[in-house]
């Protein structure tokens, strides 16, 4: 593969990677999490 | 090594599907709290039922570790995988039909339990290890980590709106599906493992070894701090941000910004675990998480305070995992690496059940969390200190040959 093609690749997987972590943060203000603070004591 | 006739087992191969099985096997199990309010809710019990079924699990994962790191080492972490990977399957399916407390501590205590017990560092880890070299071992254990956590980070929300969508028994048998996916995974690990240097050394041997090796318990006690604290902060810092005035989604961000946080730190830590001392990386870790926990005790306590001291113990969370476990293979060698990490990782679970258990002792009696952070910091301290005098180096055994050879 070309070094700019693999730049490239690279690049797109690092932002998505971003974008999924970020998608995934957000998710955890869902009320349905926020609601039900008492369950999170049992979750570690 | 890898058989010859597995060529397309490629360390890279077996490092994704490893950091897949970790994302599947810890987020799952993350997702184990979100089930007490609608099943006890729907079942008529109290939070204890469900938090003791959960305590149950915690130990048993603990205890089994070594086990069925043992197994691997002997049989296979292939074959460990696919029964633990069942297991878990099983427990899940059994929990979403269970009617009694003595159902669900045999499901989602027991059987969940076993389950990840195989699923997890300990067999993981050693085959990782066993197929990296030296110079990349610590970053590739720091990249499973780094799965690890991830699906820690990523599987709640699922979790939570698979809960939601199709409710709780429903969202069992889905999560449980995707446990399921752990089993043709673990046809890449199969590794056929030979002994890797063998000095024909028994695991009898290699534990009596390790158990007179000094490091080894510097390992295991400093492990038990980190395990203690993960799951004091991560348990009652949401408690502890609601208690202190702030809105429930103050507290969800700092957890949330744990998780982040906890991928890069896992990494990171990895990636400088193959280029300076493990030791170092490891006294720093816990040196920094005492700092830091002062710190946070010590400033005016607000939002941003809150979210600093979350990204910044993220960073921290999971990046022992690597150091600890590198130094295991690095001191004791790859042979029975599964094994002796399921014994370390014994004492983490022992300190994450007294961490848990006792924040909560701590704040009923007390009327607040001060007792309990200060004991953190202590025991950051002493891990440090444990960490101090830990020798890198590795084991020097003479070669046992066969009698008349």
């Amino acid at each position: 593969m070309a070094r700019h093609w693999r730049w490239f690749c690279w690049g797109m997987a690092a932002a998505l990677a971003a974008v999924l972590l970020g998608w995934i943060f957000v998710s955890y203000q869902m009320p349905g999490l926020l609601l039900d603070l008492a369950n999170l004591r049992y979750c570690g | 090594m890898p058989n010859a006739n597995a060529s397309w087992r490629t360390p890279t191969l077996i490092l994704v599907c490893g950091c897949i099985i970790l994302t599947l096997s810890m987020g799952v199990r993350h997702t184990g709290g979100l089930f007490l309010q609608p099943m006890t809710s729907s079942l008529g019990w109290n939070r204890e039922v469900f938090s003791f079924a959960i305590a149950i699990q915690n130990l048993v994962w603990g205890l089994g570790s070594p086990f069925a790191g043992a197994f691997a080492d002997r049989y296979g972490a292939g074959r460990v995988i696919v029964g633990a990977a069942l297991l878990y399957v099983l427990g899940l399916a059994l929990m979403a039909v269970s009617s009694t407390s003595m159902a669900l501590d045999l499901s989602a205590g027991v059987l969940v339990g076993l389950g990840l017990s195989g699923t997890t560092f300990a067999v993981i880890m050693g085959v990782i290890g066993r197929h990296t070299t030296p110079e990349k071992r610590s970053l590739a254990l720091g990249i499973a980590s780094a799965g690890g956590s991830f699906g820690q980070f990523a599987v709640l929300p699922i979790g939570q709106t698979l809960i939601s969508a199709y409710g709780w028994q429903s969202a069992l048998f889905l999560l449980a599906c995707g446990v399921g996916l752990i089993a043709p995974l673990a046809y890449t690990m199969a590794d056929g493992h030979k002994p890797a240097g063998s000095h024909g050394q028994s695991a009898g041997a290699a534990l009596v070894e390790a158990g007179r090796h000094s490091t080894f318990h510097y390992l295991f006690w400093s492990y038990f701090v980190c395990g203690f604290q993960t799951a004091f902060v991560m348990l009652h810092l949401p408690s502890f941000a609601v208690d202190s005035g702030f809105s429930a989604n103050v507290g969800m961000t700092g957890v949330a910004l744990i998780g982040l946080f906890n991928v890069f730190g896992s990494f990171l830590f990895g990636w400088a675990g193959g280029k300076g001392s493990k030791k170092n990386l490891l006294l720093f870790i816990y040196a920094a998480r005492a700092v830091v926990i002062s710190i946070f005790m010590l400033v005016p306590l607000s939002v941003v305070s809150i979210w600093v001291f979350s990204a910044c113990m993220g960073l921290l969370w999971l990046a022992t995992v690597p150091l600890t476990n590198g130094l295991v293979a690095q001191i004791f060698g790859l042979r029975f690496m599964s094994m002796l990490t399921g014994i370390v990782f014994l004492g983490h679970q022992l300190g994450s059940f007294l961490g848990a258990w006792l924040g909560g002792v701590i704040f009923d009696r007390t009327g607040s969390y001060d007792l309990a952070w200060a004991l953190s910091i202590g025991l950051s301290v002493l891990a440090a200190a444990c960490c101090w005098p830990v020798r890198e180096q590795a084991i020097e055994r003479a070669v046992t040959r066969p009698a008349g050879a």
